[in-house]
């Protein structure tokens, strides 16, 4: 299965770059990554809980980071496997500047196998993109704290909204 | 095909359930009609430690009139909605809908309160209640709210459901003038499932010219979603071939169309405008 998109981060590309070979940061940002370890140079173990709506898993895998052109290129190879199912393949990121940031594009190519993609075939690109745009809104946040701003805070206006509505409630209530 | 343990629980009543589900909040499942969730089960993909079973609650399975609203409880099952005397005669859509999904022992066990609260990108309830424009209810530990829809879809099989609640009802306006509506389907043919499908709800002017449309499209994209464009391009047309071909041309607009090894994305999108096509004449032969 091929995927790719881009994502417009509010960061300069350096620190992008900086937080994509992290792997404190990276554990952050990943969705439902448990554990994430460096076992060599550029190689980690990871642990990663992770799914959508009532479909969850545990992946146990590794990935390595090669060809690392700072600040515009890497590649990651990725291979995990679960009781779901597997998955390995590799993704190119290549990071451009743009005047408010960073542009990331992406391309991977990854395979799918076992239970998760003989029976969820037609939900996998939907989680993949949600995992990408989850995963890169929180690099964004995280590559922007490291330049001393205040992290944004996820969800905002969801709490904010439900705080109102709570009080407005309450208020109608009493 | 066994799914790992699980503990369950059939609550008498809604607040009982409210009160299960939030005793575990990481483990604890709604049950409503179990056909998406069991399947999931069975294959290991889910794993909850409980089932709160609502289906049980005889009180949250109904269909009525209330004012200018329909109100349709979570646990009604599809067939109750195909076979509402009631629905055929003041909302047509609803039953419609519910007869192109899956075989018969689905309909009678799925839910449409579960069907919506799953999400699945091509499931078929959440294309008619964003036609409508329903809303829906939910009740959690603190209280009830009411969420549009189109806000309650959120991505792929995740809607604005927090952790603890539970729809309880949809609430539809009930459709007033002269309106026609339709449902046009691709199944797919094993699972039954959209393919792309299409719920419309059109309102007519006296002189026969478009007053509203609401289209809502599943299958396309990670979720359903309302297919504003098309609606936009529609109102204050007469709604010929012409005006109709150009709305439709907008189905996909916006939206990143799925692709998998039955129909690709270009594919999935010629559908959709076809059958948004198809529907939409269809919606309109029947306004009266």
């Amino acid at each position: 299965m091929k995927l790719e998109g881009t994502h417009e981060l509010d960061a300069p590309r350096e620190r992008v770059y900086a937080c994509l070979v992290n792997p404190e940061v990276l554990q952050r940002c990943i969705p439902g990554c448990e554990r994430l370890e460096q076992t060599a140079e550029n190689t980690f173990s990871a642990t990663i809980k992770t799914g959508v709506g009532s479909i969850k898993g545990v992946f146990n895998g590794t990935a390595r980071l090669e060809d690392l052109r700072e600040p515009e290129h890497l590649r990651l190879v990725v291979d995990g496997k679960g009781a779901p199912g597997f998955l390995k393949g590799s993704g190119d990121l290549d990071l451009a500047s743009t005047e408010t940031g960073t542009k990331v594009a992406y391309t991977a190519d990854v395979q799918v196998g076992g239970t998760i993609a003989s029976v969820g075939q037609r939900m996998i690109q939907g989680t993949a993109k949600m995992m990408a745009t989850q995963f890169f809104t929180s690099l964004g946040a995280e590559a922007k704290t490291a330049m001393g701003e205040p992290p944004p805070q996820h969800g905002f206006f969801r709490t904010a909204l439900r705080w109102f509505s709570g009080w407005v409630r309450r208020l109608f209530r009493s | 095909m066994i799914p790992a343990q699980f503990d369950y629980k059939a609550p008498a009543t809604l607040d009982e359930a409210v009160a299960l589900l939030n005793s575990d909040l990481d483990g604890a499942k709604i049950l409503a009609g179990g056909h998406s969730l069991i399947p999931a089960m069975k294959l290991r993909l889910a794993q909850p430690q409980l089932l709160v079973d609502i289906a049980r609650i005889k009180s949250l399975a109904y269909i009525r009139e209330e004012g200018d609203q329909i109100l349709i409880g979570a646990t009604t099952t599809h067939y109750q909605l195909e076979s509402s005397d009631l629905l055929k005669q003041i909302c047509p859509l609803l039953p419609e809908c519910a007869k192109s999904i899956g075989d018969v022992q689905v309909r009678n066990r799925g839910t449409i309160g579960g069907s919506v609260a799953h999400l699945d990108p091509a499931g078929d309830w959440p294309a008619a209640v964003l036609a409508l424009d329903a809303d829906l209810v939910l009740v959690g530990p603190n209280g009830e709210r009411t969420v549009k829809a189109e806000n309650f879809f959120v991505d792929l099989l995740t809607t604005d459901l927090q952790p603890g609640e539970i729809l309880r009802e949809i609430r539809i306006k009930k459709p007033s003038g002269k309106f026609g509506h339709a449902y046009q389907k691709v199944p797919h043919p094993a699972s039954g499932f959209a393919v792309v499908g299409v719920a419309v709800h059109l309102t007519l002017n006296d002189d026969g010219s478009c007053k509203s449309a609401g289209i809502g499209v599943t299958g396309v994209g990670v979720k359903a979603y309302r297919a504003k464009a098309v609606e936009a391009a529609l109102a204050g047309t007469n709604l010929d071939d012409n005006a109709v071909g150009a709305g439709v041309a907008h189905v996909c607009d916006g939206i990143d169309p799925n692709s998998d090894l039955y129909a690709s994305s270009d594919y999935r999108c010629h559908l959709a405008q076809v059958h948004t096509r198809r529907a939409l004449q269809a919606a309109k032969a029947r306004a009266q």
